[in-house]
């Protein structure tokens, strides 16, 4: 009986033992593993950089990759794992916020190893520099070729930290190599995209403003109530749960169509195509006006009834279904257009609306904001693996595989020499992938870092064509359809931004890197909150009733934002931006 | 020391000690240390700085939330769709227990076997999965508005997911649907523990079915209900965050955004950890005093308290 007692007493402690270790050893046991992986291999580790062929003599490693850009966390797998392992003997193993939620990114800075490899928003980046997060890589960084080919655009960054005396810690991401200034792709981020059959259908008419887009749309949703399968189509279908992203203000789809009119939201401000920075609520910026816009078109009955309530993924199979007839996103087509499509003339394509000018921002030369960075707690002999596939990360080898896929499987070389893309359902079928690179299905294999040193619209050196496929020589020559001459002889251009270039319809905002102030705790909370109401009240005034409804809740909401600060949410976006719109001009020059 | 060992209630009060000595420290790791946590209201916190490096901001984020006339109202708002909700909750608590008592009348085993478990099954579903349901059901082309344009009760499709009209109704009936069998299980134990004879007794007395119900059954699990009631009474202002989360939309929101959404819409969109600990601390203080009014209450009328 007592020794009964005894054993289940001592249970009670084992258990509550191993309950309170729990709590604290997560982060322990895995700054645990990392240190001894890292020491083991110190003593193999030989130091033939630049060697990657001989990736079987090193020793087995993972990294730790903390990447705000990944849609996926866990052990890289598939094909890029095999690419990786093979040269490096490397395993990646890739902690997400988009999917882990971004307290992640909060309690592993507090622990003070985020990981390996960091892949960092441009503010985060600038605070765990701040904060002792980020290692110095100066030092080394200029031994590898490979980056040292974009050290003019890795130095900007880093001379652009407040107090930083010429030491680097961060590489910028999708850097290009032409220039800040220019522009080389066709089409720009956001354009009205309407279908060409369609379009030709009414007779190509010739459209002055948004309300003209109205009646195009109007008549279009009048020949064509339903799609092929019987579902009732609307012009436009909204979404709701991408609002507030990317820190801008408001809801994303109005967001993204002011830069119709050559403005540019930047937080809780615009920024007119003079320079100048008027607030979000002032009634003559296009926030207003596309808000309107769409209060318009709901007004008409071309809105999409389930817009408030339904997510992406609703909105996007009803893209993919055919029963949406405006796009605006470059990348949206992609849910419709195919090269069978486009062969039909059924593909959505950039229609120009007479009153407007179009924002973009220029090429990514300077990088698109994210940055690589590597962890402070790193030791030297995985420091220098690290540095050894960073440099991979950004070689003409490594983006190949990156933007184009693996030779053979995606893309092969012509009889001509030229670059010929294959199976080019590949990642939208995800194709299972031949055992000899990897098996498992294309797109489940595909690279899941899912950010880029260099951007696809680099040239490679080696082939003197983009990484894109999209502007390959041999890819053009297959998409020049019918439909595409069509376009190019009633606009008289032979791609969208080529028309805009030539009707002087192009804003191009030039590429700079500059480290802007982040928000203070206070100015956290303003942003926060306004941004919840300017969200709330903007989806209310799409569905407002009438006119006088519409201006009396956009006024409601004015006083609303005005109660939570946002008077100085716009004083410090104003000086903010400020500081890049001034670099910009610099470049400009 | 030695007196200590000698005395043999003490040693045996010392063993008996032991015994809960686990689960004090259980209690004092999950729920007294992370009471540490309220230190966060008063600086101004920002990750990925550590809290040392942080300015200390006394009692700023308290004041912040009544500075102006905008952000009272928006708080009051929320303690108003707090205290409806949970008000209503409470108003229909005897639901369950007459949903069990009744359930516990049929007498063909197989059906109410069958019943119970339908009821008990929502109890595991997600409320992401539920709203994906309520979508599916209730969007322009969903199954009512397909059977309503069908028969003529409205010609364009209404949109019921964006009304905010009866808000705090829909959604107890959706808590219900998703709770009532399980919280009648508790109920169907007390029910079986009545005495037989009791009934018995009354079905010799010529009581009828309802009768007994009412003077026999009803009586023996008023107890436990009343238990029940009280718990939840001191949960009264955390209704959960996850259904109102998943249901909530720009034009429900006035009516649906309670105090636990408050703190999340708050804190995870752009970190404003400062003030959600500082509004969390708030409702920390106030589910104590309803707590102990509770309690008081209980007092006054039952005679005896539960805490």
């Amino acid at each position: 009986m007592k020794s009964k007692k005894l054993i289940s007493l001592l249970c009670v402690a084992a258990m509550t033992a191993t309950m309170l270790t729990g709590c604290g050893g997560a982060s322990d046991s895995a700054s645990g593993t990392a240190s001894t992986s890292g020491s083991s291999s110190s003593a193999t580790n030989t130091g033939n950089s630049g060697d990657s062929s001989a990736a079987s003599d090193k020793e087995a490693m993972t990294f730790e990759i903390f990447d705000v850009a990944a849609n996926y966390q866990g052990i890289q797998t598939g094909w890029f794992a095999k690419v990786v392992k093979d040269r490096f003997n490397i395993e990646l193993n890739i902690i997400a916020p988009q999917v882990a939620g971004d307290a992640i990114y909060q309690t592993r800075a507090s622990s003070g190893n985020l990981g390996d490899i960091l892949i960092l928003e441009s503010g985060q980046f600038k605070e765990c520099v701040e904060a002792g997060l980020v290692k110095d890589i100066s030092s080394d960084i200029w031994n590898y070729s490979n980056l040292a080919g974009y050290k003019d655009q890795i130095d900007m960054l880093n001379n652009s930290l407040e107090g930083n005396d010429g030491k680097t810690y961060g590489i910028p991401t999708e850097m290009m190599n032409t220039s800040p200034t220019s522009y080389s792709q066709d089409v720009i981020y956001s354009s009205p995209l309407l279908r060409w059959d369609l379009y030709k259908e009414l007779g190509c008419p010739d459209i002055a403003d948004l309300d003209g887009l109205l009646d195009v749309l109007d008549q279009m949703m009048k020949n064509h109530p339903t799609n092929d399968a019987g579902d009732a189509c609307y012009p436009l279908s909204l979404w709701s749960d991408w609002d507030g992203g990317d820190g801008m203000l408001g809801i994303a789809n109005v967001v993204q169509l002011t830069t119709w009119y050559g403005e540019k939201i930047k937080g809780s401000t615009i920024l007119k195509p003079d320079g100048t920075f008027i607030p979000l609520t002032d009634k003559d910026g296009s926030y207003y006006k596309m808000l309107k816009f769409l209060y318009n078109a709901n007004q008409r009955g071309l809105v999409d009834p389930d817009s408030a309530t339904q997510d992406w993924n609703s909105a996007c199979a009803k893209m993919s279904a055919g029963q949406v007839y405006l796009m605006w996103y470059s990348w949206q087509v992609g849910f419709w257009n195919s090269t069978d499509r486009l062969k039909d003339g059924t593909a959505f394509i950039f229609t120009p609306v007479a009153d407007q000018t179009y924002y973009t921002d220029a090429d990514s030369y300077y990088g698109s904001g994210r940055v690589f960075a590597v962890g402070s707690q790193v030791d030297d002999a995985k420091y220098q693996r690290i540095m050894e596939f960073l440099d991979w990360y950004a070689s003409p080898e490594g983006l190949m595989f990156q933007h184009d896929g693996i030779e053979g499987f995606n893309y092969e070389k012509g009889s001509d020499g030229r670059l010929v893309q294959i199976n080019s359902n590949a990642l939208m079928d995800n194709l299972p992938v031949p055992e000899e690179w990897g098996g498992a299905g294309y797109n489940d294999g595909n690279n899941a870092i899912n950010q880029w040193i260099v951007s696809a619209n680099s040239v490679n050196p080696t082939t003197g064509e983009t990484y894109s496929v999209n502007y390959w020589s041999t890819y053009k020559e297959e998409t020049m359809t019918d439909m595409k001459k069509e376009w190019a002889e009633k606009f008289g251009a032979a791609e969208p931004v080529d028309y805009m270039k030539a009707n002087n319809k192009l804003v191009i905002s030039p590429n700079v890197s500059v480290s802007l102030p982040t928000d203070s705790a206070d100015i956290s909370v303003i942003r926060n909150q306004c941004n919840e109401t300017v969200c709330d009240y903007s989806w209310r005034m799409i569905y407002a009733s009438d006119d006088a409804a519409f201006d009396a809740l956009w006024d409601e909401m004015s006083n609303c934002l005005d109660g939570f600060g946002f008077q100085d949410l716009v004083k410090f976006d104003k000086e903010k931006h400020q500081i890049e719109l001034d670099a910009k001009n610099a470049v400009a020059k | 020391m030695k007196e200590f060992f000698s005395n043999k209630r003490k040693v045996r009060g010392f063993k008996e000690f032991l015994y809960i000595l686990p689960f004090l420290i259980l209690v004092l790791v999950f729920s007294y240390y992370p009471l540490y946590g309220w230190v966060y209201a008063f600086f101004d916190y920002k990750p990925p700085f550590p809290l040392s490096w942080e300015k200390f901001v006394g009692l700023k984020w308290f004041r912040s939330m009544v500075e102006n006339e905008v952000k009272l109202k928006q708080l009051l708002m929320v303690l108003r769709n707090t205290f409806a909700m949970s008000g209503i909750s409470l108003f229909f608590s005897w639901f369950p227990m007459i949903f069990a008592v009744f359930l516990n009348e049929i007498k063909c085993k197989p059906f109410q076997k069958v019943v119970q478990t339908v009821t008990t099954l929502p109890n595991f579903i997600s409320w992401v999965l539920v709203y994906s349901i309520a979508y599916s059901i209730f969007n322009s082309t969903g199954v009512v508005n397909t059977i309503g344009m069908a028969l003529g009760l409205f010609d364009t499709p209404q949109m019921f997911l964006q009304s905010a009209d009866h808000i705090w109704f829909k959604m107890w009936l959706w808590l219900t649907w998703k709770n009532a069998g399980w919280s009648a299980i508790m109920y169907l134990a007390a029910i079986s523990g009545i005495d037989e004879s009791l009934i018995e007794a009354a079905k010799v007395d010529g009581a009828s079915r309802m009768q007994i119900i009412w003077h026999i059954t009803i009586p023996s699990i008023l107890p436990t209900y009343f238990v029940l009631v009280m718990l939840n009474l001191a949960n009264f202002l955390s209704n959960g965050m996850e259904q109102y989360f998943v249901f909530q939309n720009a034009f429900n929101k006035d009516s649906i955004q309670v105090l636990d959404l408050y703190v999340y819409n708050l804190a995870m969109g752009s970190g404003g950890y400062s003030l959600s600990t500082a509004i969390s601390i708030l409702k920390s203080v106030v589910s104590i005093i309803l707590l102990c009014v509770t309690n008081k209450i209980s007092k006054l009328v039952r005679g005896e308290g539960f805490i």
